[in-house]
């Protein structure tokens, strides 16, 4: 019995510390799709090499990842200008080309001697290589040289994977895997007007910057989007790594080739115990990118989003073992897999992805996915609005476009507002300035534990929640550290696995493949930029 | 065991103080109104489902938003569920402990297979049986012979305090002889209609086997369509109920589709214990007249924004209008409230079924259980499932018909476990399979040995392009992970070739799952029985 009592003291104590740390740490720990790109050159310089990541248990394991090899060409997006490319990272450098550009990558091989050759796979690419020695399915690097692989990329918009083609079930386990992210060539006109155009005049309004690295994913109208994000799902079973580690160290420095300079570690039985989204487990994952503590581990999963805005997301299934990602709040439309745009069979303008709230993620598998989260059909006004209050920020208007939204005015807290329920109460009598009359009664808040990303109120926004909840009511609950009622009050919701096991780490609830993703009122800046 | 016994009656004092020291403070309270905002009594009776023949007409009302003045759709539903813990009996006769939600509302409907949701006029009725309510209801009442009809919120009393009105007032005594330790698996069914207001309330009754534990539970509405983060269920999130107190979730349903829920408490605890249920809500079409085309009917929809699917405008509908017109009218069978219906708004009568079974697949691991009943920390990363659940049930009870009962550790009988898996089709009939999977380990595949499964709807979302083609496909298996749901029928129209008397079976062909536990027989697999 006390030991069951430890562990629950635990998981309670991590559960409310974690997030702490979190907002010690940074003020702003967003997400974007960061990556590196040619600049002015034409090669990206990759190299693999052996390094330690940290995990939240404590744990540094020892693994192996591509990193630049010298600074890259350039970094993107540029709204991100905190940047860094270690010569070691998990997942690899995010190769960032346009569609249309050759892309060359020159890997030299950094490992340890007895870890012998390596070499990158790009999967839907047509590659040439140059150089190198000849391997099982490419060209490979033997240690200490270098291999080139070369491909063009027209017709190849969307999100790919790229991974480790030498020994696989070691070389991708032990961290050796990317992503390659390929912008259309051609922007639709569509993708910079309309609405797509009043969301960046939102934008400005606010001081936010645009971290998109395109305004579309595809060279396809129906694929326009507001903001982005890339996650790669991995997982480690630590005993492998103990073991490359244990006789690497044997090894030690060695010719590639003469007896003894090799390994031999079993990958099976196979027994994970660290689910991770680019190379982090909850709750390092919801640190900024390129977070001093993370030098292997520059790409964080934090998402950020304003109602209505269409939200890439670009997953990757690295590792061995598929994930359901699980998306809570709406649906994902899939737009595509492995830069293959889904259409339909009779209207080449329609897509023909289906829905999923659910995205499983499959080894070596990548899609494009449209997100977005409006709270339409809520029956309730989630930004507590009341007409018969005295506070100007209570009695906003809003005036339907045709889809129903309050998108005429994109300077005001509410644009994009669901204007069928605007006003419209959710509780019968609520303490604060919102409107009263609705069908529920909250319970009494003496019975209810807060959690820690609750914005203090079931109303959307600093504005709204402060007016739900004080000065005349009650202050807002405590617990709530990681979403304040009083700045930022977002709608929180669970991305994760739902192969729950896996929201673990080493044993230990929350963590693993876990994030949280809020939905912020407008009054609240996203920066992506850490 | 001291331990057990000792913390027993211990939670039940602090639960009795709450409640006795609390007039106005709301610890177990129910919540189901008889008249809202959206569904207005003196326009509407909101205890049957109007016909649906266009969007309800909205106006300016006098405090500045919509209100509807004619033609309303959907009705108010209620339900009540208990979070506690129970006991439930896998296919080998292991008792297994279990973290689970319990009916307490719909209890007859519920030991009848149905989902446990009532309209207001039945859920905010007071229980009037000659015996006071007993615990391991209904099954205590049943296996003494007696009949068992009462499908009213458990514990609601009139309110003394103001004027006996039956307000949401609860007697906790009843709630408690009801929900402690009457964990179901699947966790109790639940069915709402497009335009419905859903109110939900969670009443947490503690954990009486694990005195140690003062957990929360909460309802996560798996898959709703812009959910709000309040009512998402995710306890970091948002609020979690403690022991003693209720929480009414409140939702205008979402589109048509097969979704689910769970607890959200530790997910990998709370849901591998066993917390985890069905709910699918029934499309508008269903209420469509039999002089109306569903093309019509779903131009309709097309008429009010919140009901329309416009691909051009909306990346996140899936049910636009059809691109080939059937002509189809509105089925009589379904009016007439039987068992048929459609899947979702097609607008062409293809998610036509004449019978339904909500499935849904989980996994046990015993040694988990075990261990989340003695007091051990859990490992999470080696949890191996070796019961493979259908409706909490292995083979050969998926196809025993009725409630299974268990004996949990208050001596009493409880319906453990009240859906069955099989599958009866009519001759010459359609049967819908609504299936949704929770396990939280790994993937599972389900196999149809004979009459091909037809996939209509992956996610809750119809299989439909943005040009209106039906996407549906054949197979004879599906995969699912946990969190994942999908809508299959099985077609059995074609008398000639399904015959009455014929059995077919839904299986794994993941081999090893065709277990339980030690027997190499039995796991996921039910029949599939033309009648």
């Amino acid at each position: 019995m006390r030991a069951m009592k430890m562990k629950n003291t635990i998981s309670q104590t991590r559960l409310f510390l974690a997030p702490m740390v979190v907002v010690a740490l940074t003020a702003a720990a967003y997400a974007a799709a960061p990556g590196i790109t040619v600049g002015t050159g034409t090669t990206f310089k990759l190299t693999a090499q052996a390094a330690y990541i940290t995990q939240p248990d404590g744990q540094a394991v020892y693994s192996w990842g591509y990193g630049c090899d010298g600074a890259p060409g350039g970094y993107a997006p540029l709204a991100i200008t905190s940047t860094f490319c270690n010569s070691m990272q998990i997942p690899g450098p995010t190769l960032i080309v346009t569609e249309g550009q050759t892309v060359q990558v020159t890997l030299t091989n950094n490992l340890p001697p007895s870890a012998g050759n390596t070499s990158i796979l790009f999967p839907g690419f047509d590659v040439t290589t140059t150089g190198g020695v000849a391997g099982l399915l490419t060209q490979e690097a033997a240690p200490g040289s270098a291999v080139t692989y070369t491909f063009p990329t027209t017709g190849r918009a969307g999100t790919h994977a790229y991974y480790s083609g030498t020994q696989g079930d070691l070389q991708v386990e032990m961290g050796l895997f990317g992503a390659v992210i390929v912008l259309p060539a051609s922007v639709p006109a569509n993708c910079d007007s309309g609405l797509a155009a009043a969301n960046l005049v939102a934008e400005t309004h606010w001081h936010e910057s645009d971290f998109r690295l395109a305004h579309a994913a595809y060279d396809h109208a129906k694929s326009c989007y507001d903001r982005e994000y890339l996650f790669q799902f991995s997982e480690m079973d630590p005993d492998i790594h103990h073991q490359a580690q244990a006789q690497v160290a044997a090894a030690g420095v060695c010719t590639p080739g003469a007896a003894g300079c090799s390994l031999n570690v079993a990958t099976e039985p196979y027994h994970p115990a660290y689910f991770m989204i680019n190379g982090r487990s909850m709750p390092d994952d919801m640190d900024t990118n390129y977070a001093a503590q993370y030098p292997h581990q520059p790409y964080n999963g934090n998402p950020h989003m304003h109602p209505g805005e269409q939200v890439l997301l670009r997953v990757i299934g690295q590792g061995r073992w598929q994930h359901p990602f699980h998306e809570h709040a709406n649906h994902v439309r899939i737009l595509g897999r492995d830069g293959n745009l889904i259409l339909s069979a009779t209207d080449p303008n329609s897509l023909a992805g289906p829905l999923l709230f659910t995205t499983t993620t499959t080894p070596g598998l990548a899609f494009d996915g449209i997100f977005y989260f409006t709270g339409r059909g809520l029956n309730w006004d989630m930004y507590g609005h009341n007409s018969t209050s005295s506070d100007p920020n209570a009695i906003l208007g809003c005036v339907p476009d045709a889809n129903g939204y309050n998108t005429g005015a994109p300077t005001a807290i509410n644009y994009y507002e669901w204007c069928q329920d605007h006003n419209k109460p959710l509780q019968a009598a609520p303490f604060g300035d919102v409107a009263a009359g609705g069908p529920v009664t909250l319970p009494d808040p003496n019975i209810l534990t807060n959690g820690a990303w609750y914005g203090g109120s079931p109303y959307l926004g600093p504005d709204a929640t402060v007016r739900a909840t004080g000065p005349t009511g009650t202050t807002p609950p405590s617990g709530t550290i990681a979403n304040s009622p009083g700045g930022e009050a977002g709608f929180a919701f669970m991305w994760h696995s739902h192969n729950e096991r896996e929201i673990t780490t080493n044993n230990v609830f929350p963590g693993g493949m876990l994030m949280m993703m809020l939905v912020d009122s407008r009054e609240f800046v996203i920066d992506e930029s850490n | 065991m001291a331990n057990r016994k000792a913390g027993t009656p211990m939670l039940l004092a602090v639960l009795v103080t709450v409640a006795a020291t609390s007039a106005s403070a709301q610890s177990f309270r129910v919540q189901c109104p008889t008249t809202t905002i959206t569904h207005p009594s003196a326009l509407n009776n909101n205890n049957v489902e109007p016909a649906y023949t266009g969007p309800t007409t909205l106006a300016a009302g006098a405090n500045g938003f919509l209100v509807p003045s004619a033609n309303v759709n959907g009705a108010i539903k209620c339900q009540q569920i208990s979070g506690g813990d129970g006991y439930a009996t896998m296919g080998d006769g292991t008792q297994t402990y279990m973290f689970s939600f319990g009916p307490l509302s719909g209890l007859a409907d519920m030991a009848a297979g149905k989902p446990g949701t009532q309209f207001p006029g039945v859920f905010n009725t007071v229980y009037t049986g000659a015996t006071p309510l007993q615990p391991g209801d209904p099954a205590t009442t049943v296996n003494a012979l007696g009949a068992f009809t009462y499908n009213g919120a458990v514990g609601q009393v009139p309110d003394q305090d103001y004027g006996g009105v039956i307000d949401g007032h609860v007697d906790p005594r009843q709630m408690l002889d009801i929900g402690v330790m009457n964990g179901n698996i699947p966790a109790p069914l639940m069915a709402i209609d497009e335009d419905d207001e859903f109110f939900l309330t969670l009443s947490n009754v503690g954990m009486i086997m694990r005195p140690d534990l003062f957990e929360q539970h909460t309802v996560h509405f798996h898959g709703y369509p812009n959910a709000s983060a309040f009512y998402d269920g995710v306890p970091d999130a948002s609020v979690a109920i403690n022991i003693g107190g209720s929480f009414t979730y409140y939702y205008l349903a979402p589109d048509a589709g097969t979704y689910f829920w769970h607890c959200h408490i530790s997910p990998p605890e709370h849901l591998q214990m066993g917390m985890v249920g069905q709910i699918y809500v029934r499309p508008r079409q269903d209420r469509v007249s039999t002089t109306t085309t569903l093309l019509s009917a779903l131009q309709q929809q097309q008429l009010d924004l919140r009901t329309a699917c416009n691909s051009d405008r909306d990346i996140l509908c899936s049910n636009p209008l059809p691109a080939v017109d059937t002509g189809k009218y509105g089925a009589a069978t379904v009016l007439q409230g039987g068992t048929s219906g459609y899947a979702y708004n097609d607008g062409d009568g293809s998610t036509y079924y004449d019978v339904e079974y909500p499935i849904q697949i989980h996994g046990f691991d015993p040694n988990f259980h075990f261990v989340g009943m003695t007091f051990n920390p859990e490992g999470f990363a080696d949890m191996k499932d070796k019961y493979f659940l259908l409706n909490g049930r292995s083979y050969p009870d998926t196809v025993t018909p009725g409630p299974l009962q268990t004996e949990s550790a208050d001596g009493q009988q409880h319906f453990s476990q009240p859906l069955p898996a099989i599958i009866n089709i009519p001759a010459g009939k359609k049967a819908l399979l609504r299936i949704s999977d929770l396990d939280v380990t790994e993937y599972q595949t389900l196999a149809s040995l004979g009459i091909p499964m037809h996939v209509i709807a992956l996610n809750a979302k119809l299989l439909r392009d943005q040009a209106g083609n039906n996407m549906y496909y054949n197979t004879n298996s599906i995969t699912l992970a946990g969190g994942e749901s999908l809508d299959v029928i099985l077609d059995a129209s074609d008398a000639t070739v399904y015959k009455t008397g014929q059995v077919f079976y839904l299986y794994t062909p993941n081999l090893d799952h065709l277990s339980n536990d030690a027997e190499n027989f039995g796991g996921l697999m039910t029949e599939v029985r033309i009648n």
